[in-house]
């Protein structure tokens, strides 16, 4: 196999691929956050956070218990594109998520 | 009285049991949806349905390239998933026993999980429930029929939910999600 003489062209089928290919933004800590809502039950949120983010049972039932009672909680970080790809399959689940800048 | 909704067959498959009336209720429900998920009405059910991804003013820009990049998806496969649930109960005929079942796929399973989800957060933001509110309106209040579907909605849904934190399993990572990848537990 010959290295290719022009630029291969390859249409991204992700949501990170697509994201970061036109990243030119520095690449600061972000935060994703969830946000308490009244429909939403408490076993769905942990199941969400087991499935999406590999999460023990303990883990996604103490952020969960955390979205509840302190009405948010930070469920995951990195870059913006990760983060993003976090909102996205978050809203996908029906979750309120957010993200910002880690302060 | 024991009911069970969702059964795992052997082959990995999800059995769907329904009385005909419950039938008859989600498919007017999931009918109702596919329109609501692609124009929805101004206000709570918009915003809680697709929520924006940055709270912060300054990130406008950030919040229009994201929309572009994942609105539309979002809204294709909400539209897909009550799709999914019409067709498939169109399609399901009565067993022996007078009830009606049908069987999803994995992808199905997981379409029917976030639509029956998605129906209870439009319902809910309609209604406008709270942390305190209970859906049991008196039958001469408008909401009432709204209410008992959405109890209806909420009963089914934490059956599948059930079943599925069952499977799961209590495993998994307890370090913060900072990785490009996720683990993601067996069978998942």
């Amino acid at each position: 196999m010959s290295p290719p003489d022009v630029e291969e062209i390859t249409i991204p089928d992700t949501v990170e691929e697509l994201l970061g290919e036109h990243e030119t933004r520095p690449d600061v800590p972000w935060v994703v956050i969830v946000w308490n809502d009244p429909v939403n039950t408490f076993a769905y949120v942990i199941f969400v956070f087991q499935k999406l983010f590999g999460y023990s049972r303990a883990k996604a039932s103490r952020l969960t218990n955390q979205v509840h009672y302190e009405g948010k909680a930070v469920v995951a970080s990195g870059s913006r594109e990760k983060c993003e790809a976090d909102v996205a399959r978050l809203h996908a689940h029906g979750l309120w998520a957010t993200m910002q800048k880690d302060d | 009285m024991a009911r069970r909704t969702f059964q795992r067959r052997r082959d990995g498959t999800l059995r769907v049991t329904l009385y005909t009336q419950e039938v008859d209720l989600l498919l007017l429900t999931a009918r109702d949806m596919i329109g609501i998920v692609e124009h929805p009405p101004e206000g709570d059910v918009r915003d809680r349905l697709y929520p924006r991804a940055y709270l912060d003013p300054t990130e406008e820009s950030a919040q229009a390239e994201f929309d572009a990049l994942v609105h539309d998806d979002l809204v294709r496969s909400r539209r897909e998933a009550f799709e999914t649930i019409a067709s498939g109960l169109e399609a399901a005929r009565p067993a022996a026993s007078g009830r009606v079942e049908l069987t999803l796929s994995p992808n199905e399973e997981t379409q029917w999980l976030t639509a029956v989800n998605d129906a209870r957060l439009v319902i809910g933001a309609a209604l406008g429930v709270t942390e305190d509110t209970d859906t049991e309106y008196a039958p001469d209040d408008p909401r009432f029929e709204y209410g008992v579907l959405y109890s209806w909605l909420t009963a089914l849904h934490i059956e599948l939910v059930t079943l599925l934190l069952d499977e799961i399993g209590e495993s998994g990572t307890d370090d913060d999600g900072t990785d490009g990848e996720h683990r993601r537990p067996p069978g998942s």
